[in-house]
């Protein structure tokens, strides 16, 4: 593998062979499942999110180009809507759920939805405002309008 | 029928299904009622119950052994498509760079706030206790919603089917959500709210929207796991 990924880097612009962007995935996972099975159970971290991060912080690091993993990565996000149909399909085993008390059910899930997107939306989009509102502010000018600054230095972070 | 003890008919169903919702949809010319994986769902379902029948079986039954075995290996595909979310959200790291405080902030407070909402909405609609149990960890991808909804007394049956129904929602209303409610004009919150409502399906519908939302709804996955594991057990041993 190391062979082809030297190749890679010769040829910047060129994608990595399938396969080998497959092993790339197929490595993450094995580890991200290991370090996914010594997490305490009381606070579950999935094996695929574990990998997201891994992936993430192996490209930051540099220690993967974006090449070796950004076309295979393509393909399965555009084939998500299909990959999550057994999830759908596995509702089906729990009908009988459904045709106790489907309709409250299904009604507040739907409401709940809606209601996780646009609080977090808008709540994002309130920070933001907050944000662009006080541009300048920094932890100095806080201290001199006689602002507690640990009371605000953990609201706005070091930004 | 021995064809239906083997990965293919799991296979086989889901690719037809889905197929069939595509072409409705292509069809319709894009109406949210025909969105492929929405289509797909009903039209498995119902194939599955009407064969149940035919065969005088159980339906959860005829489920788990004739298209469970390849319903799974498709469902396996899901762990390297989430891994790969990495790549989205890595091409726009000068965004999380930039706004990572109220990145942060925007989904802790939302999701403090959507729980006291939704457990307004459940009480509304007359949910029970392990109803409304089942409701709250519904923002987090099955892996981590189902134990926790299982160690604060909920039945992980309903929360899973609200992650799932979570998914279905915003793939199929997405963009009628995004326009009514005016959420482009913010394309940071807009890519958190759909991967905080939709997970990595609706992290898929981000990416289509553009890559800043994409790569918010990425982070908005792992993000609102971490939350849903502190807060959650908190907030319901305070609330409920």
């Amino acid at each position: 593998m190391s062979q082809q990924n030297k190749n890679a880097t010769t040829k910047k612009t060129k994608p990595a062979p399938f396969l080998v962007q497959m092993g790339i995935y197929a490595s993450i996972l094995f580890v991200s499942n290991i370090i996914s099975s010594l997490v305490p159970a009381s606070f579950p971290v999935p094996a695929p999110v574990i990998g997201m991060l891994l992936l993430y912080s192996l490209l930051s690091l540099h220690i993967l180009k974006i090449e070796w993993v950004d076309s295979f990565g393509a393909i399965l996000i555009n084939l998500i809507g299909f990959l999550f149909v057994p999830s759908g399909i596995s509702l089906a085993a729990n009908l009988d759920i459904m045709r106790a008390e489907g309709v409250q059910i299904v009604a507040v899930i739907m409401i709940s939805t809606v209601i996780l997107l646009l609080v977090t939306a808008y709540t994002t989009r309130f920070f933001i405002w907050l944000k662009k509102k006080h541009p300048a502010r920094s932890k100095k000018t806080k201290v001199s309008k006689g602002v507690p600054v640990r009371a605000l230095s953990h609201v706005k972070g070091e930004n | 029928m021995q064809i239906l003890t083997t990965p293919f008919f799991g296979i086989f169903l889901s690719l037809i299904v889905y197929l069939a919702g595509q072409w409705l949809f292509k069809k319709s010319h894009g109406l949210f009622f025909f969105q492929p994986l929405f289509v797909a769902m009903v039209l498995g379902i119902t194939i599955l119950v009407v064969l149940a029948k035919f065969l005088g079986q159980d339906v959860a039954n005829l489920y788990n052994t004739a298209y469970r075995p390849g319903g799974d290996i498709i469902f396996w595909f899901l762990n390297p498509a989430t891994i790969a979310f990495a790549v989205p959200l890595y091409k726009r790291n000068d965004v999380v760079k930039k706004y990572w405080a109220e990145i942060l902030s925007g989904l802790l407070f939302g999701t403090v706030i959507s729980l006291f909402a939704i457990v307004g909405v459940s009480k509304l609609l007359g949910l029970n206790r392990i109803g409304i149990a089942s409701m709250l960890p519904q923002a987090a991808t099955t892996a981590i919603a189902l134990p926790i909804s299982k160690a604060i007394g909920g039945n992980s049956a309903i929360t899973a089917m609200a992650c799932i129904l979570n998914a279905v929602i915003i793939y199929a209303l997405g963009s009628w959500l995004v326009r009514r409610f005016h959420l482009d004009s913010d394309p940071i919150g807009e890519g958190l709210g759909l991967g905080t409502a939709g997970h990595t399906v609706g992290s898929a519908f981000a990416l289509k929207l553009g890559s800043v939302q994409g790569s918010m709804a990425a982070i908005a996955v792992v993000i609102i796991g971490a939350v849903v594991d502190l807060v959650v057990p908190l907030f319901s041993h305070l609330v409920l």
